[in-house]
This record gives C-alpha cells, sequence and structure tokens, in this order.
C-alpha cells in the first residue's frame, strides 16, 4: 500500500472512529452499529493478517478501557475477527457490496460471540438472547452501515493489491 | 518466495499469538493492576471522544425531549383550544342545574338535538318522549329562558319547534307589566330572521331598547315569566292600531344542548320563583299578576299557528292557540 492510500486509509479509520462516538450514541439504537469493528475490517483487508490483529488488540484495549469488567474481551474478539479478516482478504476485497455486507454481519457477530464468552458476565437465556438475538440485530445494522461506508468512502479507500 | 511467505505466516501467525495473549492477559488482570492500565487508556484515548459521546448523547436527549416537548404542547395547545367551549357547556350544564333545581318539579330534562337538514332548521329533536312524561304543546325552556314548545311526542323522543319557527307564537309582555303583545319569529331576511317580534302592543305604550320580555302566562301554554328577549327597537309597520318591537331572543337555539320540558301541572302552577336571578322576572311575573286580575286591557294569547281563521278561535285556546291550557 502506499504512503497516500496508508494516509486515505487512516482518515476513513479516524472518521468511522469518531461516528462511533458520536452517531452511535446520537442514535441510540438497542443493536448499535458498531463503527469500530467497521474501521477494523475496512483496516484489516488492507495490512498483513498479524498486522490486522495487533491493531484489533489495541482498537479493543482502548475500548474496553471503558468497561473495566470486561478488559480485554473486546480486544480478544477484534484481534481474532481482524486476522480473519485480513486472512479472508481475497473474497472480502471482492467488489460486491452484498458479499462485503455479509462480510460485515459475519465479523460483527463473531466479535459479539467472543466477546460475551470471553468477559464471563451473562450467563443462560441472556448469553444466548445476546448471540442470538442481539449480536445478529446488530451485525445487519452494521453491515448496513458498513456498506454505506464503503459506498461512501470508496474513493477514500481504494485499494492497491499487495 | 515460499520462505517469505512462510515466514511471514509465522510472523502473522506470531502477532495473533501475541495480541490474544495479551488480550487474556487484561482479562486476567487483578482490579489493582487493571485500573491504572483502563485509567491511562481512558485518559490518553477515550477522553475526547467521551466527550464527543456526551454531546452526541445530550444531542440525543434534546430531539427525544423536543418530540416530548412538542407533544405535550400540542396536546396542551388542544386543551387551551378546547376549554372555552367546555367552560361554555359547564356553564350552560351549571345553569340548566340551576334552573332545575329552582322549578323544583314537574319539568323532563332533555337534550336537545340540533339537525341542519333542509326544514329542520326550526325544530329540535329532544331525547325523551312521552314514557319520561313529555306531552304535545309543554314549554321548552333552558336557563337563558323560552327555548320552544314540545310539537310532536313519540314514546322516547320528541320534536319541538324553537321560537324561530314560522309557527311560533307566544302571548308576552314588557317586565314592567306596561305592553302585552305576541312574540313571534321576525320573518326577515338573513341575520334578522332570527329575531324576534313583538307586535299587538297597543299604541300608548312605547318601549325603550333594552327592555325585557317575558311571557305573560295568558293563555295558558306557556307559564308567565319565562324571559324571551329584549326589545331593539320599533318596527315601523302599516298598522296603524297597533305597534310592533323587534326583539333579541334569550335563548340562541343553536347553542341550547341541554332543556328542560315543563310538565302540564307545572305550568299550572306557575313560574313566579323560577328566574329570580333574571332582571325583572319578578317585576314581570307581577306585572303580569297584576293585568291579569285588572281585567281591563285585552291581552292577546299564544298561538301556535297563527291563521287568518284562527285569529279569532285563538282566544278560546284551540290546539294551535295555547290548547294546552289545562
Amino acid at each position: 500500500m502506499t504512503m497516500a492510500g496508508t494516509i486515505r486509509a487512516a482518515v476513513a479509520f479516524v472518521i468511522l472512529v469518531l461516528l462511533h462516538y458520536s452517531l452511535r450514541p446520537l442514535l441510540g439504537w438497542r443493536a448499535e452499529i458498531d463503527f469500530l469493528l467497521i474501521a477494523l475490517l475496512l483496516a484489516a483487508v488492507r495490512v498483513r493478517p498479524g498486522t490486522a490483529a495487533l491493531i484489533g488488540c489495541g482498537l479493543g484495549l482502548v475500548a474496553d478501557s471503558l468497561t473495566p469488567g470486561a478488559f480485554g474481551a473486546g480486544a480478544l474478539g477484534m484481534s481474532m475477527v481482524g486476522f480473519g479478516a485480513s486472512w479472508l482478504k481475497a473474497a472480502f476485497f471482492a467488489d460486491n457490496l452484498a458479499l462485503n455486507g455479509f462480510f460485515f454481519f459475519a465479523g460483527r457477530w463473531a466479535f459479539a460471540i467472543i466477546y460475551v464468552l470471553a468477559e464471563h458476565q451473562r450467563r443462560g437465556i441472556e448469553l444466548a438472547q445476546e448471540i442470538f438475538v442481539w449480536a445478529p440485530l446488530s451485525g445487519a445494522v452494521t453491515a448496513i452501515a458498513g456498506v454505506i461506508a464503503l459506498a461512501v468512502m470508496r474513493p477514500l479507500l481504494e485499494t492497491q493489491s499487495t | 518466495m515460499a520462505r517469505a511467505v512462510a515466514s511471514g505466516t509465522r510472523a502473522d501467525i506470531a502477532l495473533l499469538a501475541l495480541s490474544v495473549s495479551l488480550s487474556l492477559a487484561a482479562l486476567a488482570l487483578p482490579a489493582h493492576l487493571r485500573d491504572p492500565v483502563t485509567s491511562t487508556l481512558r485518559r490518553v484515548f477515550i477522553a475526547p471522544l467521551v466527550a464527543m459521546q456526551s454531546d452526541a448523547e445530550l444531542a440525543r436527549g434534546a430531539i427525544v425531549r423536543h418530540d416530548v416537548e412538542t407533544s405535550a404542547r400540542d396536546s396542551v395547545a388542544l386543551r387551551a383550544l378546547e376549554v372555552p367551549a367546555l367552560e361554555a357547556e359547564n356553564d350552560r350544564l351549571r345553569r340548566a342545574l340551576g334552573l332545575g333545581r329552582s322549578l323544583g318539579w314537574g319539568f323532563v330534562p332533555a337534550e336537545a338535538l340540533h339537525s341542519r337538514a333542509l326544514g329542520e332548521e326550526y325544530t329540535l329533536t329532544l331525547t325523551r318522549g312521552s314514557r319520561a312524561g313529555i306531552r304535545s304543546f309543554s314549554p321548552v325552556v333552558a336557563p337563558e329562558g323560552l327555548v320552544g314548545m314540545v310539537e310532536t311526542v313519540d314514546p322516547t323522543m320528541s320534536l319541538a319547534i324553537t321560537w324561530s319557527h314560522p309557527d311560533f307564537r307566544v302571548s308576552a309582555m314588557a317586565a314592567d307589566g306596561s305592553a302585552f303583545g305576541i312574540v313571534k319569529a321576525h320573518l326577515g331576511t338573513g341575520p334578522e330572521r332570527y329575531l324576534l317580534e313583538l307586535s299587538g302592543v297597543q299604541m300608548s305604550a312605547t318601549l325603550s331598547p333594552g327592555t325585557p320580555i317575558m311571557s305573560s302566562g295568558v293563555g295558558g301554554v306557556y307559564p308567565r315569566g319565562i324571559p324571551v328577549g329584549t326589545v331593539i327597537g320599533e318596527v315601523k309597520t302599516s298598522e296603524g292600531w297597533a305597534r310592533t318591537y323587534l326583539v333579541q331572543p334569550a335563548v340562541k337555539p343553536f347553542d341550547v344542548s341541554s332543556i328542560l320540558v315543563l310538565e302540564p301541572k307545572r305550568v299550572l302552577a306557575g313560574m313566579q320563583s323560577v328566574w329570580v336571578g333574571e332582571d325583572s322576572s319578578h317585576r314581570a311575573a307581577a306585572a303580569a299578576d297584576t293585568v291579569a286580575h285588572r281585567g281591563s286591557i285585552t291581552i292577546p294569547r299564544d298561538t301556535v299557528l297563527e291563521t287568518p281563521a284562527d285569529t279569532a278561535d285563538s282566544a278560546d285556546g284551540g290546539p294551535g292557540a295555547g290548547g294546552a291550557q289545562p
């Protein structure tokens, strides 16, 4: 990836992080859009899997600092999702919005599963509800938002083959 | 090349392992070690973002409150618009209750239903009928005064004509008893159609504007003392033997919703103490008594239908001329 491409991707990453802390609370939906995960996935497809895992870990740790009781759970989830997304970037990079949407959805759902299992704070029905109801719903809205973000930021996110 | 790829893969796996280890270590950190780390992360990275999040949540709260407050404001505005109508209705009902209390007995309360249909402008449908004791030719009154007269009675409902009906007649007098006549609808055009006229007033009697007019009780259909209206002014007519006055009605039929129908025995008993609070109603009743006992004046009587052929009969109390008089 060229320097210009890296800077553009970094700008897109920052914009999405800012959206996570501005637009998401403004919307206030129960099934929330995870802009951090969109940012992670968009970054992950541009770097090697190991780097994506590190980015995910850092992003997760920063995000987890607001939930000290589950500190590390988000980092674990984002590390694994970032690594997996980067590993599968060939498929992820297909110029198909529906496929991209599916990967946003799957990434968000996978992250939620890892997170709730790692945090050890939910059990029984609450755990099942989170995994099978709210996580897919959040995945769906995240996928929609991710597809929109991809469409809007396409000029900014033009990828370079590695 | 293959070695480079394998090396890269090993590096990726190593970084993944590092990330996972860091995450698990973070998860396993005891609180006293975890809190300084999270605090540092919050201060360095999250604090500016949290301020942004706080602003966003405030904005969202403002948006939600705006909807709620707009809704509440609209509700208050709507209720405020309804308040005058409700107050008027309450006032009317209160006065109807007061009238019922003053009457004491011998009346049937009913709801008056209006219709704007052609031919029904001057009639009211009453929600009570003969089963409730309503009879034909019974006076219909409201707290303000005379509304009209029951014309047709069914078991559960009845029809009444209002004073604006062309067939309506009531024997009336000035409050001070200085003049008597027949009040009927003023068949003018435009707004004047909803005025009354007091006709047949002797030439020697002059009524000034604002003089209260009330039923005189002569004829028996309407007991004396029911307010009918107030004099607006004299109307010039071709009749050279009597005066005619334009009268502002006491009751606006379209505003009437709750009325009382007087039973015949109540009509017989008189209304002397009912409209006590009304201007000059006592004086009118007293004047009516005086005049009635004096017997020296030819007093026009109530009529329902005024036709040339009935003019002579109207003094005899036929059905169309106060026939309900016991």
